[in-house]
Order: structure tokens, then sequence, then C-alpha cells
């Protein structure tokens, strides 16, 4: 067997990048904001580094952009990678959260040779704007120690491979903390010193770990890789630096995403009708669009062509910081699938979902809607109509601490012209949202006007007086 | 519902939250105070959760006001009787007796809790005696709790307040009000009690919604934009003027509150500090026993007679005391200190009233008055009723002994430490209004990191916009005010760092206590502020490492000479000691080590013990703002002469030479230069202590210039001295205790002159402590002659020793980084008395585990039976069978194991090694090996700049030990280069900085290409070309090691 690694240095920064064109030096920062966990080359130029305190890398390069990392995010785009590298090899292998691995012993010969196979990947990476550091190895751990030290060349010969490994130095080895400092308190600097002692006194004096380690390494000992099974459904994000203002803006990224979608479905030999796209916003709840075609697709640019016109006709709620495509019905190709409403053979959800995509379908997605409570104080914000697959994202007080409010709220307040006949509830006084812009400050009574109809009315700091709801 | 609209005698709130009721009030108690006093209130309570924090400073406020302050405080229980809604209300103290009892259930509340929370179970309200607090109920709202379980409720507390009990009703205009009215009218019947007008106040004004909006978000951890109904529906819970009220409330409902508050005597300002009376003899007076062993301190300390003036100031001191009724203040000090001195531990008293010749003669400081001309009368001051201020310094190993000794002496009943309010600063406050707004917390950050805190003219504003925070710009707006109204906000209280209250009766009956995050220790509720506006004593138990190195030299000198040797034996103004300080040599020297004071002591030249207090107080942000510096210098060296507008003035400065250095001279010029009043002098002294959280100076620089010109003086000198306050504040450092710090200094600088072998031995015997590094001691040891062995399980014990019989300083075992002292102490007990002869024998000897076996062999303190340290390593790596603590020997033992595999150790590996593991190497330096190996061609050394001419280019290079941009050096930032022979300083100006960041803020071992520059014998590099040479470093064998 014969293993390339490939080893990514830099994959979140590669994955925001390719999404946009921004020369500014970037930098990933962990989840608190406080250090820097991956640097661009240019910011490297500048003295940044890995594991440096962000404020030491602003006092560096002051215009410095930056993004937040999030781990389950950076599993997904691994797994990305590994997405377009199994339709190379067969046995792949994750390494998170920057490695991935894969048999090509037996590619060889599909491919006509090492060499050819070398080119493949480094064409593939080139196409998705990645770098990466690869490297071949007779073993796993031979490959990836290769590869992470950044010495990987096209052979295969084990002589060669050896030789590269005994002039590691012996922190480049990866051995745990523990050891390594053993190995070093001992005087040894690189793993040759260390292939050096002799077998028996390394299980007796370090470790029996140790020394199976580094017969892995060597490949005198076996060393099982499970190969890594493809999900079932297409994901993909792109994350913005800068938070994307139109439209005009998305589409650049989303071309990309789709290419990748064709592929995939190409790939898989099927077709899909329906596309999920989310795009997050930084204060505001994520917008969902699903984008349905009229009958089983999978070419990028008809699915550019609809989200496109889906886009027009919906300008953006707010800037866009993040953008998730996913699919997760895929369809054969050969046969369409037989859809009768109620069906025996579908569950209640997958009947849910068809009334749905055909309701929307019926009238416009835009029509159909949710009703729901919101936690605010302001009545006109107390409620909202959502779209049907929405969570909330306020903590709602329980239903006997939800304040008094009328069965019927008006789509906005109107003047209230004639004086109440009687007068029944009030003041209530409403002030609040200063921090968003709309800022109420009113005072409520319930009323009775002269024609005999129970009122919801208020005054606000103007002094002026409006009719808000009604009560049955 | 509707007032009767009569003319209404007043109105009193009894229900008020400060902001010491953390993350809910949004004012401070002052600002509520203030309010309730423009709205014509006649009283206000102030009742935060569980507490009496905010009471003094709302007391402060309104001291001078017809508002009546009542103390009260608020209470949520744990439980509730049988069927009864959970109890909220608030107490109120009638009387001196009935804030005694508040305290105590407080104190049960808090103690029982963490920090910073408190827990009360229905069972303590019945069982603390409460018969003197009034309580006010405030029923569950109609959801969460039904009629019989609300009427349960009252009844058990209208059973257990009886005529003492009310209903307290709130009118918030929020939905459901009328019903819940209804329902509390209904209670009152059932009960038979009177229901009372209160305004849940959490709020001076309305304008604070938006914070107290903030505040609520942040209590429940989310933004504001998904808090919903955990924030208040309105912002009506605030101080409401007097005809709003009178709309809103019955008549007779306000009147309740009236008679409430009539019923409230309790004031603040009755608290009496009782003296702990333990302290003098039954047949004495407190008078006659103070004088009594002053007599006896008399006799020690001169035993050839005091001198005439000296018995003088003793009199006239001892008067002072008997008026002002200080004694016990004294004869508590005299007591911890007495202690003290007992146990052998070190220590020394400064402040305003320590440097006393009646502090000389109870041995509470070692300041003689015969040497110093210092008048006590300046430190006690009889117009302001302030109580005196003595700081008692001990060993800072030592100190927790003294600290158990007064919870001994006095209880934990009767003693407890002060408090220290933790307020909002300025990174806190963004940091959490900006969570509030749901800012990225990253950007945050970023933004925190971009401002210039030292830059006042920052305009935050703008820098929010760039950074691109928020796109809108009155959302800025606001998060700038609401940052600005944050800031001085309490967060929580925690512990002081030694200040003690101690009373005669139960402390909790004086304050309420509760727990500091330290397991064991107790606070009091308030804080250092809190007690001197109340006119209470505390005792300041500080904590000092130059004592505890000092004790150990005088100890290891003590053992030199065969005889005991006190701090008192140190010859006074010795010529050696002077001379040595005025070249700058005083690295390890008490106060004078850092980089500025080196560079300070050949320019000041020192010869006599007040030279020091001078040289200890004036490198501080005070004498350098105020421009002080150097007309103090050119005066001192004869250059300038010294002059004086007048006596008066002559009178404060002429110890100074005309140039005010201290804080109290600062003080004393505003009266006697700018006619400053006693009072007025007092609220400057009070800003300037309280500048650096939230007070302000500028009111005063006005009066102060004016008056300064109006008496002659000219405008520069005003401006100057304007700004010599600004930079007291908040690091006000008085001669009192610099005359105190000056003692040490010299005590230290001399043995670090007589004795230098026993100084760094005690110095770093006492580590963590001062400036410098183990290894930068070490290195200073070196270039004075004092022989440093390394480390050996054959010679050294856990300290560090001197071994005779040449005196020369063996490192400790404790120098090995990791190393359990239990080990250590083993291999010095049961080590053979011909050494260990085996790493094995060392083990089952010592009994040491695997991990100190590796420790010693990493630090290569195997010497005697170990070829190297790889080598020793080799040998502990095999270990199979578990050993055994009394195993029999094994002759195997003595065998060596060696591995012919291993490479030597080089140089250069010991080198990095031993840094490693001790932090520090005895071997060459590492920049003596890179000049050997030839990578410092051009570069001189520390040693040669010495003798090298000023203005001439120059090249050096040096392991980075420390960068400094002071705040008082306007942009500049300090670099010290270590290299073999010494430290080369480095100025680095802001231009050269900007242009390259990178060498400066990342290399670790820095080449500067510069400008040689000379003062004295002052030298700098002014840096020109900054390279990082750090890679040189990793050229050594082992990568990825850091020097530190």
């Amino acid at each position: 067997m014969l293993w390339l690694y490939l080893h990514f240095p830099h994959l979140l920064l590669d994955h925001i990048r390719r999404n946009r064109e921004d020369s500014r030096p970037l930098v990933i920062v962990e989840g608190s904001g406080q250090r820097v966990i991956q640097a661009c080359p240019d910011a490297r130029d500048q003295g940044v580094r890995a594991g440096m305190r962000l404020k030491t890398a602003i006092n560096l390069v002051p215009e410095l952009g930056m993004v937040r990392a999030q781990p389950e995010q950076e599993a997904q785009i691994l797994e990305d990678q590994a997405r377009w590298l199994y339709r190379y090899a067969a046995h792949i292998v994750l390494e998170p959260p920057d490695g991935l691995l894969a048999e090509i012993g037996s590619l060889q010969k599909l491919y006509g040779g090492l060499p050819a196979v070398w080119q493949t990947v480094e064409q593939a990476l080139n196409e998705h704007r990645l770098t990466a550091w690869i490297a071949i190895g007779h073993t796993p751990l031979a490959a990836r120690l290769i590869a992470r030290a950044g010495k990987g060349e096209c052979t295969a010969d084990k002589g060669h491979i050896l030789r590269a490994l005994e002039t590691m130095p012996l922190v480049a080895a990866e051995f745990d903390g523990k050891t390594c400092t053993r190995l070093q308190r001992l005087g040894l600097n690189t793993l040759g010193e260390v292939f050096a002692l002799p077998a028996t006194e390394l299980a007796r004096r370090l470790s029996p770990e140790t020394l199976a380690r580094i017969q892995k390494i060597q490949g005198t000992r076996s060393d099982p890789q499970t190969p890594w099974q493809p999900p079932h459904s297409f994901r993909q994000q792109a994350d913005f630096i800068q938070e994307i203002e139109h439209t005009q803006g998305l589409l650049f990224p989303l071309q990309r995403m789709l290419s990748e979608l064709e592929d995939d479905l190409c790939w898989r030999q099927q077709d899909t009708d329906s596309l999920h796209l989310i795009l997050r916003h930084r204060h505001e709840e994520d917008t969902r669009l699903r984008i349905q075609t009229s009958g089983p697709e999978h070419r990028a640019e008809a699915f550019l062509n609809l989200i496109r016109l889906r886009l027009e006709q919906q300008p953006l709620r707010a800037p866009v910081v993040a953008l998730v495509l996913s699919v997760k019905r895929f369809l054969g190709r050969e046969a369409p699938t037989g859809q009768d409403l109620l069906g025996e053979s579908q569950d209640l959800n997958e009947a849910w979902h068809t009334l749905m995509s055909r309701l929307q379908a019926r009238l416009g997605e835009q029509s159909l809607k949710r009703l729901s409570p919101r936690a605010d104080h302001r009545p006109e914000r107390a409620w909202s109509a959502s779209e049907v697959q929405q969570k909330h994202k306020t903590r709602l007080a329980a239903p006997e601490h939800l304040p008094r409010r009328p069965l019927w709220l008006l789509q906005g307040p109107q003047p209230l012209t004639e004086p109440p006949a009687a007068w029944f509830a009030g003041p209530e006084r409403i002030s609040g949202g200063w921090w968003d812009g709309q800022r109420v400050h009113r005072d409520y009574y319930i009323a009775q006007l002269q024609s005999g109809q129970l009122a919801w009315v208020f005054r606000d700091v103007r002094e002026g007086w409006f009719i808000h709801g009604w009560f049955g | 519902m509707a007032g009767s609209g009569n003319a209404m005698s007043g109105y009193a709130e009894l229900f008020c939250f400060s902001n010491f009721t953390f993350l809910t009030g949004a004012s401070h108690p002052h600002e509520l105070a203030e309010r309730a006093a423009e709205l014509g209130y006649t009283a206000l309570a102030i009742t935060d959760a569980c507490s009496v924090a905010g009471i003094p400073r709302a007391w402060a406020a309104l001291k001078e006001s017809p508002v009546k302050l009542i103390t009260g405080s608020w209470f949520e229980l744990e439980d509730a009787p049988a069927g009864a809604a959970i109890p909220r209300f608030i107490l109120l103290a009638r009387t001196r007796k009935g804030y005694g009892q508040l305290c105590r259930l407080i104190t049960t509340g808090r103690r029982r809790a963490e920090k910073g929370r408190y827990q009360l179970f229905f069972r303590d309200v019945e069982t603390h005696e409460l018969d003197d607090c009034l309580c006010l109920w405030l029923p569950p709202a109609i959801p969460d709790a039904d009629a019989d379980q609300a009427l349960a409720c009252g009844e058990w507390l209208c059973r257990l307040f009886d005529l003492r009990f009310w209903i307290g009703a709130a009118r918030p205009l929020e939905s459901g009000e009328e019903q819940q009215l209804a329902r509390i009218r209904w209670l009152a019947d059932q009960l038979r009690c009177p229901i009372t007008a209160c305004g849940e106040v959490h709020m001076h004004s309305r304008e604070r919604q938006p914070l107290q909006d903030v505040l609520t978000s942040l209590r429940h951890h989310t933004t504001l934009e998904s808090a919903g109904h955990c924030l208040f529906q309105n912002g009506e819970r605030y101080l409401r003027p007097l005809p709003v009220l009178q709309r809103l409330f019955p008549e007779t409902w306000l009147q309740q509150t009236l008679r409430i508050a009539e019923a409230c005597t309790f004031e603040p300002g009755s608290l009496r500090y009782e003296y702990p009376p333990d302290l003098v003899p039954v047949d004495e007076t407190p008078a006659g026993y103070l004088k009594r062993l002053t007599r006896e301190g008399e006799r020690r300390r001169y035993p050839e007679g005091t001198p005439l003036q000296v018995q003088g100031l003793i009199r006239k001191e001892l008067e002072l005391i008997s008026e002002m009724k200080y004694e016990h203040y004294f004869l508590t000090i005299h007591d911890i200190v007495a202690f003290a001195r007992s146990q052998g531990i070190l220590c020394q008293g400064r402040g305003s009233a320590a440097n006393s010749a009646v502090c000389y003669c109870l041995g509470i400081t070692e300041v003689n008055p015969a040497n110093v001309e210092l008048l006590f009368e300046r430190f006690i001051s009889r117009d302001r009723n302030e109580p005196p201020d003595i700081d008692v310094d001990f060993e800072h190993e030592r100190r927790e002994e003294v600290i158990q000794y007064i919870y001994r002496r006095y209880t934990r009943e009767r003693a407890a430490l002060a408090a220290t309010v933790i307020r909002y600063r300025p990174r806190s406050a963004i940091r959490d209004v900006g969570k509030a707004l749901g800012f990225d917390p990253a950007l945050v950050e970023q933004l925190l990191d971009g401002i210039d805190w030292r830059d006042k003219a920052t305009n935050w504003r703008q820098q929010i916009l760039d950074k691109n925070l928020t796109r809108n710009p009155k959302v800025a707006d606001q998060f700038f005010t609401l940052v600005n109204t944050l800031l001085g906000f309490p967060r929580h209280l925690s512990q002081h760092v030694g200040g003690f209250v101690i009373s005669a009766g139960p402390l909790a009956e004086l304050v309420p206590v509760e727990n500091a995050a330290m397991a064991d220790r107790t606070v009091i509720q308030w804080d250092k502020d809190d007690l001197e506006s109340l006119g209470l004593m505390k005792v300041d138990v500080l904590a000092l490492g130059m004592l505890s190195a000092i004790r150990k030299a005088l100890e290891l000198i003590s053992d030199q000479k065969g005889e005991s040797f006190h701090i008192q034996d140190v010859p006074q103004e010795d010529p050696a000691t002077y001379a040595m300080l005025q070249k700058g040599d005083s690295i390890g020297v008490f106060q004078v080590e850092s980089r500025a004071q080196i560079n300070m002591l050949p320019r000041l030249k020192p010869e006599t013990y007040y030279d020091l207090v001078i040289e200890v107080a004036i490198v501080r942000p005070g004498p350098i703002q105020g421009d002080m510096v150097h007309p103090y210098l050119r005066r001192k060296h004869g250059l300038e002469p010294v002059d004086y507008p007048n006596d008066a003035v002559r009178r404060v400065l002429e110890r100074t030479l005309g140039v005010p250095i201290f804080q109290e001279q600062v003080i004393k010029l505003a009266m006697v230069a700018a006619g400053f009043s006693a009072g007025e002098a007092d609220q400057l002294r009070r800003a300037m202590a309280a500048w650096k959280s939230h007070g302000d100076l500028t009111p005063f620089r006005e009066k102060l210039v004016t008056g300064m010109l109006e008496r002659g003086h000219d405008a520069d000198f005003a401006e100057r001295l304007y700004q010599q306050i600004c930079g007291f504040g908040g690091y006000g450092f008085p001669e009192s205790h610099a005359a105190s710090f000056a003692l040490l200094v010299y005590v230290s600088a001399w043995i670090k002159r007589h004795y230098p072998a026993a100084f760094y031995c005690a110095l770093l015997n006492s580590q963590p402590m001062g400036f410098y590094s183990p290894s930068q001691l070490v290195q200073d040891a070196r270039r004075h002659n004092v022989t440093v062995l390394p480390p050996d399980v054959n010679h050294s014990h856990w300290n560090h020793t001197l071994e005779s019989p040449d005196r020369h300083l063996r490192l400790g075992l404790r120098i090995i980084q990791g190393l359990s002292a239990g080990g250590a102490d083993r291999i010095h007990q049961n080590r053979p008395t011909n050494g260990y002869r085996s790493a094995a024998e060392l083990r089952r000897q010592a009994g040491l585990n695997q991990r100190d076996m590796e420790l010693l062999a990493g630090a290569n303190a195997m010497p005697g039976f170990t070829a190297n340290r790889h080598q020793a390593y080799w040998q502990l790596l095999d270990h199979e069978q578990p050993t055994e603590l009394f195993a029999a020997e094994d002759p195997d033992d003595y065998q060596p194991d060696h591995c012919n595999q291993l490479p030597e150790p080089t140089e250069g590996q010991n080198v990095v090694a031993d840094y490693a593991s001790q932090g520090l190497t005895l071997q060459r330096h590492p920049l003596a090996l890179l000049r050997q190996q030839g990578h410092l061609r051009f570069c001189l050394t520390s040693e040669q700049l010495k003798t090298t001419k000023a203005g001439i280019p120059v090249q050096v290079a040096g392991l980075v030990t420390g960068r400094q941009r002071p705040g008082s050096a306007s942009g500049v930032t300090f670099v010290t280069l270590e290299d073999e022979t010494g430290n080369v300083n480095v100025v680095v100006w802001l231009e050269t900085a900007r242009r390259q960041r990178k060498p400066l803020l990342t290399a670790r071992l820095l080449h500067v290409k510069g400008v040689l520059e000379r003062e004295g014998d002052i030298v700098h590099v002014m840096a020109g070309k900054l390279s990082d040479l750090s890679h040189l470093i990793n050229s050594l064998p082992v990568s990825s090691r850091d020097f530190h």
C-alpha cells in the first residue's frame, strides 16, 4: 500500500478567501477572540503567528482582517474536501482538523504512474483554490509526518522516504508531549536518532506505545485505517469576511458552490428538485430560501438562473455573513418518482413536506406564513409571521405571564377620531426598543367607542391618540 | 384612584435598589440620594438585595441634606412555609439595634452562600431576632401565586412582625396592574394591615432605562434583542416627582410612607467605632497604658537617655493621641507588631501616623525621629476628624501567621477584612455593553486592542464605526453613552489587600460580613472609603517581599558573624553603601531597582537617608508629570539657586529645596499658595485618591491657578503644580510612606554592598518578588564576585544556601522547576554522610517518584554519579520494578548503565536544558556562545558600551528581557537586552517602533543598530534599525524552547 497525505496549513483561510477577493492580510481567531489560530502568508510575512495573542497581531498589522473560527465548521470544510478527493480515491481517511489521507497504491495503474496521480491531485487542489502540502509515504504516519513538515516528494522509494523521516526534528514527529520531552532530555534531536535506539530498550524505558508508534512510522507494524464513507447529502458553506450587501455579491460564491454541486450530482448519478439556501446575517435571523426546480435537474447554470431570479424578487433583509447551500433530496436520473399526495407509502413528514411545497408552489413562497408569538413588549413586534420551518430564538414567558392584548391588532395604529364613551383600563405604559431604533413610548387604555366597540387605544409622546386593536 | 389634590407633606421612598444590587440597580447610591433631595422627598431608603453596601455612599451624599436616609435591605427567600408563596420583602432598620439585627440576618444569608450570593430560608427569619426592624411585604404577582398562597405568605410575615408590618404597593404601569392592586387591597383587608406606597425603584431617573435594560440582559446572559420579557415593560421604576406620585397613589398610602420613615430613627452616622477593650490591663487606663509602653520603648531605643527634642515630641504626640482618643488604635497596632516580633517576623509601619516618635518607641517603625525631622502633627490632623492611618508591612511569606493571630485574638466574630469594590473599567464596560448589544465578541476584542487607553482624546465613537461593529450611528451613540454611564459601576466585592476591621462587639452587628473568594476569608460589605466616611478604623496588614528577604539575609549574616545581627545593627549613613547606589548598582535593592530608578540614582546621587526618601518618591507619575524632577536635580547639585516666594511656602518646601515632591507638600501648597481652606484641601486629597476610578480634578484647576496667580506665583508654576496633582491621582505617594520605604532601601543596599552572597541568597529564597528573575539575579551576583554553584543532590538543600567555608552560594533544589518540596526535603534529610552514590540509591533513600527523578536528571543535579544529563536520564527511565523505600540494596545499583547511542550534550544543549529546567544557566551565557561562533561580529557588549564614546553609531544584541512603554514617556518603548556582561538599555522612538513592529514585538534575540547616548554613567542606545536574530537561538541544537 502506498499513502498520500494532504495537509491543509490554513484550510479555514482558504475557504474564506476563495469566496471573496480580498487583499488584506487575514487571520482566523479562536472563538473567544483572544488568539490567532491561522494566519495567511501575508500576515505571516509581517510576523503574525498561530498562537499569538490577537492584540500583538493587531499591533503588528493594524489593517488585519479576521474571522472567528467555529470548530464544527472546520470539520465540515474538511469533509467538503474529502468529497472531491473521493472521486479520485476510494480509500480516504479524515484526519481532523486539517488533513486527508488517501490510499493511492491501487491508483498508479489507473492513472499511469505515480507522477500522474500526484499531478491530478495538485491540479484538483488548484481548481479548488486550496493550499495543501502533499507527501507520499509507505505508511500512513510516514506520509502524514512528511506532509506536515512540508517535505513531500513524488516518490514511492521506501529508502528515500525513510531518509526523509530520519532527518526530521524530533518535535515534528508528533510524539505525545511527555514522550517528546523525555526523548529531548536524552539529547536526541532527530527521528533518526530515535530509530537508532534498540527497540527493546525503547519499549522498556519509554513505553510500549512509543515503540509501537515508531514501528508504525517505519512500517514494521500494521496501522489499519478505516475508510471514510461519503454522507448522503450535499452541503457547502461560504463565509465572508466582509458582509455582502447586494445580491450581486452572492452570485460569485454561489457559482462555485453550484458547480461543486453539479460535480457531486454527476458523481452520484442523481438529480434533485429542491435546493436549500440559508443566508446568515449578523444580527437578524437567518433568511431561508427553498429553490424548487420544475423537474429533476443537475446543471449549475439552471440552478443559478433560478436563484438569481429569486434573489431579484426578494431583496436582502440584511447584509449576509455566510451562505449555506444544501441538498437533501436526490432523485434517480432514470425514472421519475411517483408522488401521490398522502399515499400509503409516504410517512407523515413526507406528506407535510409535499403539502407545503404544493401550497408554496401554488401560492408563491412569500404567501405562506405561520403565526407565532415573540418575546417583545412592543405590540407590533410581539408576534411574527415567520417562515414555516423556522425556530424561535427569543425566550417566551409562560402564557399566563403574557400581558393582556386584543385578538385583533391593526396593521398599523389608526388615529382615534372621537372621544371614547367609556374607559375601562389603563394606563399601561410601554416603553422600550431603544436598541433597534424602533423605540416605542405609549400609554395604552381599553376604551369603549361611541359605536360600542371595545378598542385598544394609546397616546404617544406627541400626545396623539390612536386605535391599535379591537377586543372581541 | 387619582390623588385628592390636597397639598401633601412629602413622600418617603422605601423600596430602592442602587447599583450595589449588581446587574439590577442602574444608579449610584449618591445619584439616588441627590435626586431624592432635588425632588423634595422626606426620606429615602436604600434597600439593596441582602446588602447594605450602598448605604455609606448614600449617607455621605445626604449628610448635609434634610432628606433622611433609611437603612434597609430587600430579601427573597429560598423557601416558604407550607402552602405559602415565596416571600419577598424589605426590612428597614428602626434603631441602632434594628440595624444590628438587619446586619445579622444579612450575614447569615451571605455567609451561607458562595461569594456574591445569599441564601435565606423562612426558618432564618423566624429564628433571627428582628423585633426592631420594620417589614414591607411585596406580595407575589397574580400569575405567580394564587390568592391562598399569597395570603398564607402574608399571614406568616404578619404574625412575625405584627404592628411592624406593611404591604408595599407599586405602580409600574404594567399590564394587569388593576388586578394586582385589587388583590393587594384584599390581602390588606384579610390581614388587617396598612398598605404603603413604594416605587420599586431601580434608577434615579427615567433616562437610565437603557442602562437598566442592558444590566438585565447581562444578568440573564443574553442580548437586548433576545431578552424579550426579561426586560421591564417600561422605565417607570425611577424616583418619581411628587405630583406624579400624588396622581398614582391614594393619599393614605403616601401618608404611610411618612409614618414608616418617622419610625425609622437609625442613622449610619451614629455608628461609633467601639474599640476592642482586650488590650488594656484591667487596672490601667488606655492613655496610661500607652504612656507606659512608650516609656518602656524609650528606654530600649535610647539607652543613653532620650534626646530632649524627642522627649518633647513624645509629649506632644501623646497629648494629641489622648485628645483624639486614638489610644486604642495605637495599642491595637502595637499588639499586632509585638506578636510579629515575638515570632521573629520582620515588619515595618508606614503611613500618616507611623513615623512618629511614639511609633518608634512602640517598635512600629524603625524610622528614628532623632534622625529625620518628621512632624507628627502633619500626619494626624486635628481639624479633620479622620482616623490616623498606619499600614504595617510584614514578610510576605509569613503574613498569614499574623492574619491568623488576629483571627485568634479577636475571633472571626469580631475581625474581618475590608472589601474592595471592583468597578467597571473601560475594558469591562465596553465588553459588557457590546455583549448586550449583540456585537461580535471578536470585533469587540479588536476594538479594545485598538484603543490607545493613554490617549484620552481617542474618539471611541469613530473607532466603533470604523471597526464595523455597527453601521448605525445611532447605535454607536448609544453604545458610547451606555459605556460612559456604566463606567465606575460596582461589579462585585472583593477582599482588600489587608485592611482589617476589628470591633468590640460582634462585627456582624456593625456591618454585614460575607464570604470572599478565598476559602476561610470573610469580608465586610464596606470598602476603605466607606469606612473612612463613617469614621471607622481599619488596620492594614500588608505583605512585602523585601522584608522576607531582609530577614533571611540578616539570619545569614548572623550565621557568618556567629552572633545575632538585627536591622538595628546596620550602621547608619555608610558612605560605601551610598557610593554603590550612586553608580546605579541597585539590582535587587528595594524600590530603586527598576530601570527608571537605576537611571535616576546616578543623577540624584543620594548621600543621606533623606535623599533616599526623595529618590523613592521622585520617580513617580506625580513629580514627573509636574516636571519637578529636573528643577530638583539642578538645585540639589547647586546649578540653580534655591529660593522661596515667601515664608509660608518656604516652610512647606524647604526640605525639598523649594520643589514640591510629595503629595502632602502639594496639598499644603494648595493651602498656602492658592488659598485653599482646610476643607477644600481635604476635598482635593479625596479627589486625588478617587481620580483613577471616577474622580474629576478639573474643578480644582481653576481655583488652584487663580489662587496662585492672585498670590503672585507665576502661571507656569501653577500649571505644573496642577499637572503634578493629576499625576498623583491614583498613585499618590506621600512622604510618610517614602520615609518608611527609604529605610528598607538603605538596609537592603547596605546588605548588598557588604554581604553580597547573603543578599542574593536571601533574595533568591524569597522569590517570587521584585523586578528581576532568578536568572538576572544570579548573573548580577556573579558580576559581584559571588561564586554560584549548581544544584546538586549531594550538596543542596531545598533553599539556596551559603556553603562554608568560602560562603559560596549553592543553588537549592527549589530552583528546579516542578520539583516537589517534600522530595527535595527528603533528599536533604536522608542523605548518607558521604553522599548518594547512584541514582537507584537516591531514589530508594529519598523515596522519590519518577517525576522528581526525571526533573533532577533534567537539571543535571546528580553530577556525582552520572556522566551527563542524557545518561542520567537514560538510567532513570529504567524503572521496571516499583522501588520500595526500604528495599534491599542491589549490587547492580552501582553498575553504570551506559548507552552508547546517546550523544554527549554539547555546551549549547546544556545551556538550553538548564534554562528549561531552572530558568537560568551557570554555564556560559547564550550570547557568549553566539559571539564565539561569530554571529555577532560587530556587536559591542554591555560592558564595552560603558567605555564607548557617546554619539557614535554602535551595534548591540541581546536576549529581550523587557519591553516597556511607560505612561509618562510619550510613545517611547524601552527595551532591555541581556548579554553575557549585563544589560543594555535600548530606547525606541515611536516612529522607529511603528516602522519595525515585527522585530520589536516578536524578537527573543534582538540586534540593534543605533547611536550611543550617555548622560554621566547612564548609557542608552537610541535604536535605528532593529533585526530579529531569534533564529540563532533556534539554531542552538534543540529548537522551540523559549528563553524568557
